[in-house]
């Protein structure tokens, strides 16, 4: 008997005793994720988001080459019958404001280190990379949550901040950004390989952040009161003398032909992993007012922007619904114009953040309003070079593009009053296919290009200026959200 | 002669009763249900303490006065008197007690107690109840016959998953399903749908907290207490067959239009996958791509009865057991072999498992040991789930074939004249022959479980046990798909690549518990009970992934064989829980009892310091009728109250206190690799979620207890619910983990039950079952009134928990209505205008369940039915929402495909004003108003989800006895089955049945199904019995 309540104890303390020891509930650690890594391992999936977030497809560079009358859709697919419609609610293209706060602009705040000398430099990429990615959300949005933002769960209902108010911080954001890269200390950081845009090169990313500068204060150069402001701060970006880009700025972790690991454009429009033409690319072409245009002009570039069908150039109204009249069959994949081989070059291409034609046109812009000292009619035609060699021709073909006497085309054709018109058409031909969103905020500005029209199936006489804020802040932050805007007429405060 | 004998035995008899003469009394006694003897009846003199028991073949002998009255009494049925009155031979058939107000029922952690001590509700399922209908399925087969139970059939396919669900919900994201313990340890639903139902004995349902408040962070959902067999002391060894053979086919398909067929925005086109061509008008056509020697192939453009149901095969199942059990004085056995083998409605959908299971008890002395095990293997092969260039499932490819196309004649696609991948009509999507032929998803399971108990009678009222359980399950699958490519003349369709995936998982579970049981009487009227006791729960899984991608050999699956980085996946987790525990009862009189129980938890998933949780619960119950014996009349013969109250916390999963990176989709890039910070954000101080319910019961007997009535109400209350909530995504995050709000979750149950009819043989037994549950959201947060489940077509629609409304709600886009509930349309347009906010649209868990269960028995003849009905819910049928695109609704042709006047429409003229809309038309009536304009108002699926089923029906017939006398049978049980014989739905739901439900990450978003699963079946065959 006793023998036995020996035995049951001994079972008893065999089961419970490890119970009773300290670290016995101590388990809870995941074995398969970490809950901190060192910023070289993270910097490089914040600028990878950052390319997809411009390029995967139904993302922002689709919204903006469907707004701004660069893409249509082929026969035998409803692929976009909402942007076709202009169907602005708060669930359109709601994935621009999310997918930037959930993946880069989260992802650059865990190296966004400000107090920690020894991350200067990866402190000053995340504040120029955040800057980027909070003036798109401007230009998209008008007023956003910005100070306050990303606070995760310390502040998951953060105030929203106005968009001027965003727009002068990011220029005292970006200017610290280049202090700290210039008084960056011997023990701070130096990104390496793991920078998959500038491979550590800081002084290219003094470069990049004065470009940015550049972009946010031409955005303002046609508001009357602000030419002060404006000059003042374009002042400062050429008394700080590292200057501009280059280069395009592209992004590539080693983009290559494998599943998950393609260029985002090119993987969302081009050919799958196992190099079959996928759905998006077939579904989407050209229309026919831009092939026209491209042809009167002689631009060599139609055939770098849309693919040449063996039975020449076609493109598809937007909002076309009969695809069979008069010629039935005619709009089909095979025989229209479908995204270019300058646009998608291969699973491996840089994915371009900043072009840097943009970057001429936006200096020629500057040049024009006398705000920098810079030739106008250079930056412009230096502009248009940047944009043939990015698309795979020579700065000689684009030489020859511009010397020809037609409006829009050569500087001196136009009077100096509709020299704008130029630039801003320009670069709207530069961006197609490559970032259109870019030509939509310049349209809302300017009105440019002209006469571009609207899709078949628009109620309304001219394409939205903006977007509506996404119906999960209506439902998760209602005490902050401001009254959604009329996305046809209440334009972001750089176009008023 | 005769007459002389008959006299002469008159005369004898006469003279025995007359002296009041010992007589010879023998017969047989057998069973009113089926029929069988009964052995080990006791036959008493009535008024002595003389008698005897049937023997093994029901039979009886002894000697009595012969004016004596014999009673006949056995457990589970009624006693019976019986006057000799010169008798010599008296068979008895012995009708069942129906309603044994005391019998014992197992509660949490095998603790078994007489129902009159238990406060609160449980409801015992036997094993004939269970296996009424041959179920291959031990959850399916308590449908309809629980009040407060949901058992949803997820799909139909040959490996089905089930889901069940006590008295609705509690817990926005936490579990609400039952826990399940098998022979006194914690297991799981995967294990209860391992078991072979004919291993089960019985099922007990205790349906909330308050009953399995033993089971601390496990109890919130109540436990479906599942007791296998164990065979009975002094059995005779027995060995019995068990096999059934059904067949099954789709019930029914969706409504679909017939009027037109293969084409695009009202153009003929030979080669498109939707029905928006002209109007059937019978001519022969063009269908499918012109080859390059110029032919092609004709079909009348007309449509093609029952196109899409010929795909479907008569699937079928064959379930066989082999049992033996028996014992002795000190020992029990039960073992016993099953396997199945079935083959699914969709073309070479393939199931087999195999179940063993061997349990034995023996006590020696004061020792009583008890070992349970069974092990279960199982192989799937099914068609796989990202069919083509677009990962689509089969029945988009069966939706994306047109009208008028003659489907069953493509079945050889490897090489039938326009059948295979080139010349295949469908230029988008392909033939799903071939798609079953070139996709496969093939699961192997294994589980082994065990439990091993032992118990010692320390004292007279002193039982301590002490019990071990692994619940072990692991298996591997691999999922395929072939690549193809097609002939330049094929402008459509897109190559397809080809990928294999290899899976492994593995799940050890581990449950200790000790327990010491006391059982003492104080005084005559005084008595006390108590369970001291520990427990411990270790749980690990381990699963992992590997998937190639673009094989370089075709129809060689190997990983190897795969290009480009393989991709690659682990996940590992572990869990431990133990506790103590103590549970006391205190009785008075055998009629009034107070129990407290309390157990205190320590988690691994919480930090130290904030781990330790109390579960405290209370109860009183009081049987009326046994306090007051005055109540007890010829109508009312038990009544019994109850009130019980407890409170439970349910525990986090493992890790889920950090906020953790994960590496990038397409990292590693050579050297570079990358970790992205989870889009989950986590409450610093985040902790178990609370419930507390209180439970009122009442138990009624009539006539004798020959009709009950049980019924209950219980008031849930959760707080700090642990609930992942969509803060503003400008945080950073997109989920936001913590506690948060509170529900309030109440109902009421109630089961009617009695024996209609028994009268000679005949018996009609009756049973309804009635639950009504309902989830009301109070509060969420001061920013946040609305938690997001899942969402669905692009956002449009989706399961939510919205402050103020019942839990779970269906919220989609909707049309802009006047206040008459008028369509208002664009005075311009003509197309119906939408609300700017999504509309909430109903709740997703049924209101009103309706079971009802009956058996008619005369002799060895069973008929037996279990239907239920549910209403009060909706649910999201995305296979129409699927449909649209096709066009192959009806309602895509309510308008012959012309432009329309949207019926019953206004426009608004000024504010608040509205005019009948007489004739502005929508445009794109041929194709573009369904596709990009109805299609996008969600609130068009979102469908009543009433249905009434027939769920079982059974018609069996036992052999008597007799004729099996001079064989070694001592059982022959045949019978006919049926499953889901019958469904009734509402006319506005024409696509699927409403129970299914798609596969979510958050197993309460429930109500969104019909398009993932294929359609519904009902089954039917054979059963039989044999025992030796």
């Amino acid at each position: 008997m006793k023998k036995l309540f020996k035995y049951i104890f001994m079972l008893l303390a065999v089961t419970l005793v490890p119970a009773c020891s300290e670290d016995y509930l101590d388990i809870n650690v995941d074995p398969n994720n970490p809950t901190s890594v060192t910023p070289d391992l993270a910097l490089p999936v914040a600028q990878a988001q950052t390319a997809n977030y411009l390029f995967i497809n139904n993302r922002v560079n689709t919204l903006g080459n469907l707004l701004m009358y660069n893409w249509s859709q082929s026969d035998g697919y409803a692929w976009y019958p909402d942007e076709f419609k202009y169907l602005m609610t708060s669930s359109f293209y709601a994935i621009c404001f999310n997918r930037a706060y959930q993946d880069p602009l989260k992802q650059y705040n865990t190296i966004d280190k400000p107090d920690d000398p020894t991350m200067d430099n990866y402190t000053a990429i995340a504040m120029i990379m955040k800057s980027f990615h909070f003036q798109i959300l401007v230009d998209l949005y008008g007023d956003i949550p910005y100070f306050e933002a990303l606070g995760r769960s310390t502040n998951p209902a953060p105030k929203y901040d106005a968009a001027l108010t965003v727009y002068e911080d990011l220029i005292v954001k970006l200017t610290a950004a280049i202090e700290k890269i210039k008084n960056a200390g011997e023990d701070a950081l130096v990104p390496g390989i793991d920078d998959v845009i500038f491979e550590g090169d800081m002084e290219q990313w003094i470069r990049f952040a004065n470009t940015i500068k550049m972009r946010i204060l031409v955005r303002q150069s046609d508001m009357a009161d602000r030419t002060a402001y404006v000059t003042e701060q374009i002042n400062a970006i050429v008394a700080e003398g590292t200057g501009f880009i280059e280069d395009n700025v592209g992004i590539n972790p080693g983009y290559k032909k494998e599943v998950n690991k393609q260029n985002p454009l090119w993987d969302s429009y081009g050919r799958d992993a196992a190099g079959v033409e996928v759905m998006n690319g077939k579904a989407t072409c050209a229309t026919p007012y831009v092939i026209a245009l491209l042809q009167s002009t002689n631009d060599l570039r139609i055939d770098r922007i849309y693919e040449k069908p063996a039975t020449g150039h076609l493109g598809v109204p937007q909002g076309l619904l009969d695809y069979d009249t008069p010629v039935v069959d005619q709009y089909e994949p095979a025989k229209v114009s479908n995204i270019g081989p300058g646009v998608l070059q291969g699973p491996d291409q840089d994915a371009i953040i900043f072009n840097l034609s943009e970057h001429y046109f936006n200096m020629a812009e500057a040049a024009l309003k006398g705000l920098i000292t810079d030739d106008a009619k250079a930056l412009y035609e230096a502009g248009i070079e940047a944009s043939y060699v990015t698309l795979g021709l020579d700065a000689a073909e684009a030489q020859t593009y511009y010397a020809q006497n037609i409006a829009n085309v050569n500087w001196d054709f136009t009077a100096a009053a509709n020299r704008k018109e130029a630039i801003i058409t320009q670069k709207w031909i530069a961006l197609n296919g490559l970032d259109a969103i870019q030509s939509w905020f310049d349209y809302n500005r300017t009105g440019f290009p002209a006469n571009l029209p609207v899709s078949l199936l628009a109620t309304t006489d001219d394409r939205p200026v903006r977007l509506m804020y996404p119906a999960s802040e209506q439902a998760s932050n209602s005490d902050n959200v401001p009254a959604q805007k009329n996305p046809f007429s209440d334009k972001i405060f750089w176009a008023q | 002669m005769k007459r002389i004998l008959s006299s002469l035995v008159c005369l004898l008899l006469f003279s025995w009763f007359a002296f009041g003469q010992d007589v010879q009394i023998r017969g047989t006694i057998t069973s009113s249900e089926d029929g069988n003897t009964l052995p080990g009846v006791y036959v008493k003199i009535k008024g002595t303490n003389t008698g005897t028991a049937t023997d093994a073949n029901g039979k009886y002998q002894l000697t009595a006065p012969s004016n004596a009255t014999l009673v006949f009494s056995s457990i589970g049925f009624k006693d019976q008197e019986v006057e000799i009155a010169g008798q010599s031979v008296i068979d008895v058939v012995m009708s069942s007690d129906v309603t044994q107000m005391d019998e014992v029922v197992v509660t949490a952690l095998g603790i078994k107690r007489e129902k009159r001590e238990v406060t609160y509700q449980t409801q015992k399922v036997s094993d004939d109840e269970i296996l009424k209908a041959a179920p291959t399925r031990a959850a399916t087969a308590l449908t309809g016959k629980v009040a407060g139970l949901q058992i949803n059939s997820m799909d139909n396919g040959v490996n089905p998953s089930t889901q069940i669900t006590l008295r609705g919900f509690r817990s926005i994201s936490g579990s609400n399903s039952a826990t399940v313990v098998i022979d006194g340890s914690i297991a799981s639903l995967g294990a209860l749908d391992d078991l072979n139902p004919n291993d089960i004995a019985d099922i007990n349902v205790l349906k909330g907290a308050n009953a399995a408040a033993l089971y601390g962070s496990k109890a919130s959902n109540g436990a479906l207490i599942v007791t296998t067999k164990k065979g009975a002391a002094n059995q005779k060894f027995t060995v019995g067959i068990t096999s059934a053979y059904t067949l099954e086919k789709v019930a029914y398909m969706p409504d679909f239009q017939s009027k037109y067929g293969t084409g695009w925005e009202g153009a003929y086109d030979p080669i498109e996958n939707t029905n928006w061509g002209p109007r059937f008008d019978g001519q022969v056509r063009q269908i499918g791509p012109t080859l390059p020697d110029g032919t092609f192939q004709e079909v009348p453009y007309a449509p093609v009865k029952d196109n899409l149901l010929s795909f479907f095969e008569n699937g079928d199942t064959w379930t066989n057991t082999a049992y033996v059990s028996g014992g002795d004085q000190t020992s029990t056995f039960y073992i016993s072999a099953g396997n199945q083998t079935a083959d699914g409605i969709v073309p070479e959908d393939a199931y087999k498992r195999y179940t063993f299971r061997a349990n034995a008890s023996k006590k020696i002395g004061k020792l009583e040991l008890a070992f349970n095990s069974t092990y279960f293997s199982d192989h799937t092969n099914i068609v796989g789930e990202t069919i083509g260039d677009q990962d689509r499932p089969l029945y988009w490819f069966l939706l994306n074939t047109s009208a008028n196309i003659p489907l069953s004649r493509y079945k050889n696609w490897r090489t039938g004249a326009w059948s295979t991948p080139d010349t295949y009509y469908n230029g988008y999507y392909e033939n799903p022959y071939w798609a079953v032929g070139t996709n496969r998803n093939i699961d192997d399971t294994r589980r082994l479980m065990a439990n091993v108990a032992a118990s010692y009678d320390v004292l007279s009222w002193m039982k301590l046990t002490l019990r071990g359980a692994m619940n072990n399950s692991w298996g591997n699958g691999k999922n395929w798909r072939a690549a193809q490519k097609y002939a330049d003349y094929r402008t459509g369709n897109s190559a397809i690549s080809s990928f294999v995936e290899d899976t492994e998982f593995q799940n050890k579970d581990y449950n200790f518990d000790a327990i010491l049981a006391i059982d003492r009487d104080i005084t005559d009227m005084v008595s006390f009970k108590a369970n001291l006791g520990a427990t411990n729960q270790t749980q690990e899984a381990r699963r992992s992934r590997i998937r190639a991608n673009n094989l370089s050999i075709p129809n060689f699956y190997d990983v190897s064989n795969g290009t480009g980085t393989p991709e690659v996946e682990v996940v590992e987790s572990k869990y431990i829980n133990y506790g103590f525990f103590g549970d006391f009862t205190l009785g008075y009189g055998k009629f009034l009892y107070l129990s407290f129980s309390g157990r205190n938890d320590w988690t691994s998933t919480l930090a130290k310091g904030n781990n330790s949780y109390f579960y405290p619960a209370f109860g009183l119950s009081f049987v009326l009728t046994d306090a007051i014996k005055s109540l007890q009349n010829n109508v009312l013969s038990y009544a019994k109250v109850t009130l019980s109250n407890a409170t439970v916390f349910n525990d986090l999963g493992p890790y889920a206190i950090n906020e953790r990176y994960s590496q990038f989709v397409g990292f590693p890039y050579g050297e570079i690799n990358g970790f992205a910070l989870s889009t989950t954000t986590v409450d610093a101080n985040i902790k178990k979620e609370r419930i507390n319910t209180t439970e009122v019961g009442i138990d009624l007997g009539f006539f004798n207890n020959r009709v009950t009535f049980d019924a209950s109400y219980y008031n849930t209350r959760t707080t700090d619910l642990i609930t992942t909530i969509t803060p503003s995504i400008a945080s950073g995050a997109t989920a936001y983990l913590t506690n948060i709000g509170e529900l309030k979750n109440n109902g009421v149950e109630a089961t009617l039950g009695g024996r209609i009819i028994d009268w000679s043989g005949l018996s009609w037994d009756l049973s309804l079952n009635y639950t009504t549950t309902s989830t009301e959201v109070v509060e969420i947060t001061k920013d946040i009134d609305e938690v997001t489940l899942v969402t669905g077509g692009g956002g449009l629609y989706g399961v939510y928990a919205i402050v103020g409304e019942v839990f779970p709600q269906i919220k989609a886009s909707a049309y802009k209505r006047d206040p008459q509930g008028r369509l208002i349309v664009d005075p311009v347009s003509g197309a119906p205008l939408e609300e700017t906010g999504y509309k909430i649209l109903g709740r997703t868990i049924p209101k009103h369940i309706l079971g009802l269960n009956s058996t008619l028995a005369y002799k060895g003849l069973s008929f037996g039915i279990t239907m239920d009905y549910r209403t009060g819910h909706v649910y999201y049928e995305q296979g129409s929402d699927q449909m649209e695109f096709t066009g192959r609704s009806l309602e895509s042709v309510s308008a012959n495909r012309q432009d329309f006047v949207v019926p019953n429409s206004v426009i608004e003229t000024s504010t608040g004003v509205f005019v009948p809309n007489t004739n502005i038309q929508v445009s794109g009536g041929r194709q573009s108003y369904w596709t990009d304009v109805y299609n996008n108002v969600k609130e068009n699926y979102v469908k009543d989800a009433t249905a009434l089923k027939l769920r079982e029906l059974s018609l069996d017939y036992s052999l008597p006895t007799k004729f099996l006398a001079k064989t070694p049978i001592s059982k022959i049980k045949v019978g006919f089955i049926a499953r889901n014989l019958l469904t009734w739905l509402p006319a506005e739901n024409h696509f699927a049945d409403p129970e299914f439900g798609n596969i979510q990450t958050n197993d309460n978003a429930v109500g969104i199904g019909g398009y993932l699963q294929s359609p519904p079946t009902r089954s039917y065959g054979f059963s039989l019995n044999l025992e030796f």
